[in-house]
């Protein structure tokens, strides 16, 4: 089952970040999920948008299940999850763990865009 | 090599001190991300996949040993330690905060280094011949107008919002080291019949998602009037440039819509009307430019060196060095040394910033403190003796530096891809290394001679895979990364767009088809042939035939 | 009446604004104007002979050559800037001044901000509405900023290459 959660850029530093109940984390494996038709994802999404001093463009993405954890759909974003995949000594990926594994080992049909908002628009 | 006066640095003082208070509102909340962005870019700040981008400017890719060892430092301080040379000689950095760019600006300013104009709809940071100063080949120092190009194009009130991003190069060679067929200008020094020096301007060349080459508008432009002649063109396009639609407003879809006639027609009339006093520089300044870029310091040397012969005759790994990464100098007892940026299995471009001091270092002690950054993601000592390549060539391969390579199949094109741009629809950096890998032998490489292989992961081009004899294409298809192939494409004097081999490859056929592609070739090839000569002759067929065998 | 900030060649104050715009589907009201390219030459004569200022917006997509012979007896010139981004109007501006040798004022209109008033006063610009909420003193500061330019252009600040020579 597809779910959701909420990214964006950390204002100051770059650093690709999760919504977790209302606070920004850098790990996806702590980011909040909600179901597909969840109007609180949607809410979310519109308060970081709306604040000036956080976050950098913050959108949601589709998010699935694999090897009994949860992984970004698209492969874009397991990038943005995981590090570059040259230099895995980078990047979140480089602290490794379960969750990670379940970011490398993800595959799927993924929409690399991985914007839901983007590609509903299409 | 040009040094800032006290007006250089001023500027770029101001601009430091501009940026810092951008940035610091930013921060603070008083503007907004759609009001600062546009700002950012100006300074070559991106926002990428997994922090801030910058992008610092190497004019004409000409570096000192304080450049390159302030380029270090910046990389190992405010990064993780390395930095990623780009297809137009600039230097991204992959790591960096919002809150530290200030800072870096500054360190930049007191090395004469900035990053104004690597981004945005202006007039972009210049290219030039990677050989300029130290080729025989060249009928005058290409630095010295790109300098001039340089100034004038920083912060031009009139065209710092153009219809798109604009890009020049210069060469002054008959080998064509820029790639100037695939810019917006291109311009190449020659000399007329009377021996007059003038520029042959190619205007309209372009990769990205509709590639185009050059045409040229003017045979022979002299070189005092090139100022107000790049002008007469930037305000045409500026006026006439399309405005509506992102893909369409870069100049080579002006061009191509008018045809080059009526655009040069456009440009000579719009020359003409404008007064050139003021715009082109006045002889003293030329004059002070050219001084920079004087010769100096050169020994009067045999052109054979007993060092260089006996370490080829008794070093096969160094006689193999000498053979794909020392060039010919104009200076007898000299050679312009190839540092490799292509270590099979390393990303093409990074550069560690140990790498980084350690070529400072040769450049200092070896090659008159200059260093130079191709378009091919490489690094170049234009001035060591050849006494003296041995002993740079044995620090060079301690540090990684040596692999011998320049030009073969390994010394592969990337753009950052996936890995880390936001723009890109695939990966690239992980494509070249396996290809790299399946020709890390040098022997084999060797025997298969030039083959320029060139990867980008989006239809951008900036990894310029329609001028690979190569040319490798990441594309997404439903979420898979595919890549397509492009055979015959040149981005040398002999310039030409490649064709489509088939349908797009999944990723872990890529090197598979390269491979096959290397067989049809060994297979096909005359005498002398390269790789682009024996697909030239043979066209599409062979090469299709067996890529697509399987599939059939 | 909208905020007018001008340039007077050293600094920026704020201006009141006798010049009402007026759109091409309004009609005119009493007093000075500034009306569309279309509009101007449709009935800029007999504006012009009842006395009253005229004022002539030029689009991005038009050209200021149309108003070459009309130029003496205009009092403003406004360029649209339809985005910040639409760099036309600088073109436009600086021909005006200097191919034209226009001396009444040019104004930038649309999508005007303070951070483009450096490039906006070097193209010839000299009175400005700005879309972003500021002022003079913010006008003035972004307009000092580089105390050395490299390039002529229709301002009277002499480029690098002149200052060199002392």
């Amino acid at each position: 089952m597809t779910m959701k959660a909420l990214t964006a850029n950390r204002l100051d530093d770059g650093e690709a970040v999760f919504w977790m109940g209302g606070r920004w984390v850098d790990r996806f494996a702590e980011a909040q999920l909600w179901g597909d038709q969840d109007p609180d994802a949607d809410a979310a999404e519109a308060h970081a948008k709306s604040e000036l001093t956080q976050v950098v463009d913050a959108y949601l993405i589709d998010v699935i299940e694999s090897e009994g954890g949860y992984a970004p759909l698209s492969y874009r974003e397991r990038v943005r999850a995981m590090g570059p995949t040259n230099k895995l000594e980078h990047g979140k990926q480089a602290e490794g763990g379960a969750s990670i594994e379940a970011l490398v080992h993800a595959h799927g049909a993924a929409r690399s865009t991985g914007r839901v908002n983007l590609i509903k628009r299409k | 090599m040009y040094r800032y006066d006290e007006i250089d640095r001023a500027i770029l003082t101001d601009r430091v001190a501009e940026f810092r208070e951008q940035a610091t509102r930013r921060l603070a909340g008083l503007i907004t991300e759609d009001q600062f962005k546009p700002i950012r870019l100006m300074n070559g700040l991106y926002l990428q996949l997994h922090a801030y981008m910058l992008r610092i400017a190497i004019p004409y890719g000409a570096l000192t040993s304080a450049k390159l060892r302030k380029l270090a430092y910046i990389a190992r301080t405010y990064d993780k330690g390395y930095g990623h040379f780009t297809t137009r000689t600039n230097l991204q950095l992959h790591w960096i905060k919002l809150r530290d760019a200030p800072d870096i600006l500054e360190h930049l300013a007191e090395v004469e280094l900035h990053s104004i104009q690597t981004s945005g709809n202006c007039i972009r940071n210049l290219t030039a011949d990677p050989h300029a100063g130290a080729t025989a080949d060249e009928v005058d120092d290409p630095r010295v107008w790109a300098e001039a190009i340089r100034q004038w194009s920083t912060f031009h009130p009139e065209f710092s919002f153009l219809p798109r991003k604009f890009k020049i190069a210069v060469t002054a060679a008959a080998t064509d080291r820029a790639a100037i067929k695939v810019y917006d200008i291109g311009l190449r020094l020659h000399r007329a019949e009377d021996g007059e020096l003038g520029f042959e301007v190619l205007v309209g060349g372009g990769l990205g998602r509709t590639p185009y080459l050059g045409s040229t508008i003017r045979k022979h432009l002299p070189t005092r009037h090139l100022l107000s002649y790049l002008q007469a063109i930037l305000r045409v396009y500026n006026r006439a440039g399309r405005r509506d639609n992102a893909w369409k407003a870069r100049i080579k879809i002006l061009v191509s819509s008018l045809g080059a006639e009526e655009f040069a027609r456009q440009v000579e009339e719009e020359w003409e009307r404008e007064p050139r006093d003021g715009v082109d520089l006045p002889d003293e300044e030329l004059a002070r430019i050219r001084a920079a870029f004087a010769p100096q310091g050169f020994e009067t040397l045999p052109p054979v060196s007993a060092a260089f012969q006996s370490a080829k005759a008794n070093d096969r790994a160094f006689a193999r060095f000498a053979r794909h990464n020392v060039k010919p100098h104009k200076v007898p007892g000299y050679a312009i040394v190839d540092v490799s940026l292509k270590a099979p299995g390393e990303t093409p471009g990074d550069c560690s910033a140990d790498q980084m001091d350690v070529v400072a270092d040769l450049a200092e002690r070896f090659s008159h403190d200059e260093v130079r950054v191709s378009y091919e993601q490489n690094l170049i000592l234009p001035h060591v003796k050849l006494d003296d390549v041995p002993q740079v060539y044995a620090e060079l391969e301690a540090a990684g530096l040596a692999t011998p390579n320049i030009g073969l199949i390994s010394d592969i094109i990337a753009c950052p891809g996936l890995d880390y741009c936001a723009l890109a629809n695939a990966r690239a950096i992980p494509i070249a290394q396996d290809i790299a890998k399946r020709f890390a032998d040098p022997e084999r490489a060797e025997v298969v001679g030039e083959l320029k292989i060139k990867i980008s992961g989006c239809i951008n081009a900036c990894g310029h895979h329609h001028v690979g004899h190569i040319g490798i294409l990441g594309v997404d298809k439903k979420g898979e990364e595919f890549y397509q192939l492009t055979l015959g494409g040149s981005g040398a004097e002999d310039a030409e767009v490649g064709k489509m081999l088939g349908p797009a490859l999944p990723a872990d056929k890529v090197a598979d088809a390269v491979e096959q592609l290397v067989e049809v070739y060994m297979r096909e090839r005359a005498e002398g042939e390269r790789f682009l000569d024996t697909f030239r002759r043979t066209g599409m067929s062979p090469f299709k035939e067996a890529v697509y065998a399987d599939a059939r | 009446m909208p905020t007018l900030v001008k340039w007077t060649g050293a600094d920026a104050e704020l201006a009141e604004d006798p010049f009402t715009a007026v759109d091409d589907d309004q009609t005119l009201p009493r007093g000075d104007v500034i009306i569309s390219l279309t509009r101007f030459q449709a009935e800029g004569e007999q504006l012009l002979s009842e006395g009253r200022k005229i004022g002539v917006r030029v689009e991005a997509d038009e050209a200021v050559e149309a108003l070459a012979y009309d130029l003496p007896r205009i009092a403003v010139v406004a360029l649209v800037f339809p985005k910040f981004r639409d760099g036309r109007a600088y073109s436009a501006a600086r021909l005006l001044r200097q191919r034209f040798g226009y001396e009444g004022q040019v104004r930038a209109v649309g999508d005007v901000l303070r951070e483009q008033a450096h490039f906006m006063i070097r193209c010839g610009f000299d009175a400005f509405e700005p879309a972003d909420g500021s002022g003079p003193t913010d006008w003035a500061h972004v307009a000092a900023r580089f105390r050395h330019v490299y390039q002529r252009a229709a301002d009277d600040r002499t480029p690098a290459f002149l200052e060199r020579q002392g």
